[in-house]
């Protein structure tokens, strides 16, 4: 669609919040467009501060949170102790102040980031609270409930302990 | 992520996924102003609908240089009906880009850019709408600039 017959309908503003249009530069335009987006991104990566640094790592760690939530599947892999420990490595603090920061012990927040103990409710709270609501506590939340979900549908052991309290089961199967 | 109708000034919740390929067939260049089937061949192509709804809204190509860090927004267009001052909804071409800023993110982290080619006429344009920063040829979004379009679109 050509741009010319576009401008004829609507204005450049309207346009611009309607599309991205196809653009062909020749060889050396392409060349010339390289260096000057090369050097005009180095001069914004020297004024990044270490704040916006640690806005973006959160952000990536939040949406890496979504895209694993939005999954259907569990992955062992991504568990609420490899986000922790992943959100505490970010934060580049020591985990002896990190537990600090959000008072519970520090052997507590080493028993769920080395995933021996489920973390309590308060946990997804204080989290959130403690990245200044960048992570939502609903993403940690998820994130115990998908691994307890997991944990619920597959433990065999489970199920052959609790047989010997069901006394009888129902006459009829689906 | 909302788009907002603006006969009521109604938020609705939209979702953005890639592109299936029977969506090709509905993806006409009457409705979506330009021919998309072939851009597959390239780019990532992404559409954006109402949470919930199967009409298409907008669409954007998208295609990746990691030795750079680099997405770069190749083709983007909202349907007809919204385009213009008479438009249905307003947001859908912020929502694409933010979406792109948001793959930007995931693989590259605080080094994450988004890039385009802009039509002169239009780069202005962009510039004040998405803060798009001017580096020449293209303009780019980066860093903080990068983070605030995520922070108000997603």
């Amino acid at each position: 669609m050509s741009i010319k017959k576009l401008l004829e309908e609507y204005t450049p503003e309207e346009l611009a919040e309607s599309f991205v249009f196809p653009v062909k530069l020749t060889a050396r335009q392409k060349k010339e467009a390289d260096i000057q987006l090369q050097e005009a991104r180095a001069k914004t990566q020297s004024e990044m501060t270490e704040k916006g640094r640690l806005v973006s790592r959160l952000l990536q760690l939040r949406f890496r949170l979504e895209d694993y939530l939005n999954k259907k599947d569990f992955d062992a892999g991504l568990t609420f102790s490899y986000f922790l420990k992943e959100y505490v490595n970010l934060v580049s603090k020591k985990r002896k102040d990190f537990a600090k920061e959000i008072s519970i012990d520090e052997t507590l927040l080493s028993q769920f980031i080395n995933m021996r103990r489920m973390p309590p409710d308060y946990m997804a709270i204080r989290l959130e609270l403690h990245s200044n609501k960048i992570i939502p506590a609903e993403y940690w939340y998820r994130l115990v409930e998908k691994e307890r979900e997991h944990q619920i549908k597959t433990d065999t052991n489970l199920r052959k302990k609790e047989m010997k309290y069901v006394h009888s089961t129902l006459a009829v199967a689906v | 992520m909302e788009i907002i109708e603006l006969s009521g000034r109604l938020k609705r919740p939209a979702v953005i996924n890639e592109v299936e390929e029977e969506d090709f067939r509905g993806l006409t260049k009457k409705r979506y102003s330009f021919n998309w089937k072939p851009l597959k061949e390239v780019a990532a192509v992404y559409k954006l609908q109402i949470a919930g709804e199967d009409d298409i809204l907008g669409v954007m190509g998208l295609t990746d240089t990691p030795e750079e860090k680099r997405i770069q927004i190749k083709l983007l267009a909202c349907s007809v009906e919204n385009q213009g001052k008479n438009k249905i909804y307003e947001g859908i071409a912020g929502c694409l880009i933010a979406y792109a800023c948001r793959i930007a993110k995931i693989k590259y982290g605080y080094l994450a850019c988004v890039s385009l080619v802009p039509k002169t006429a239009l780069k202005t344009h962009y510039i004040n709408k998405y803060d798009m920063v001017d580096a020449g040829w293209q303009l780019y979004l980066e860093g903080e600039q990068l983070n605030n379009i995520i922070v108000k679109y997603l």
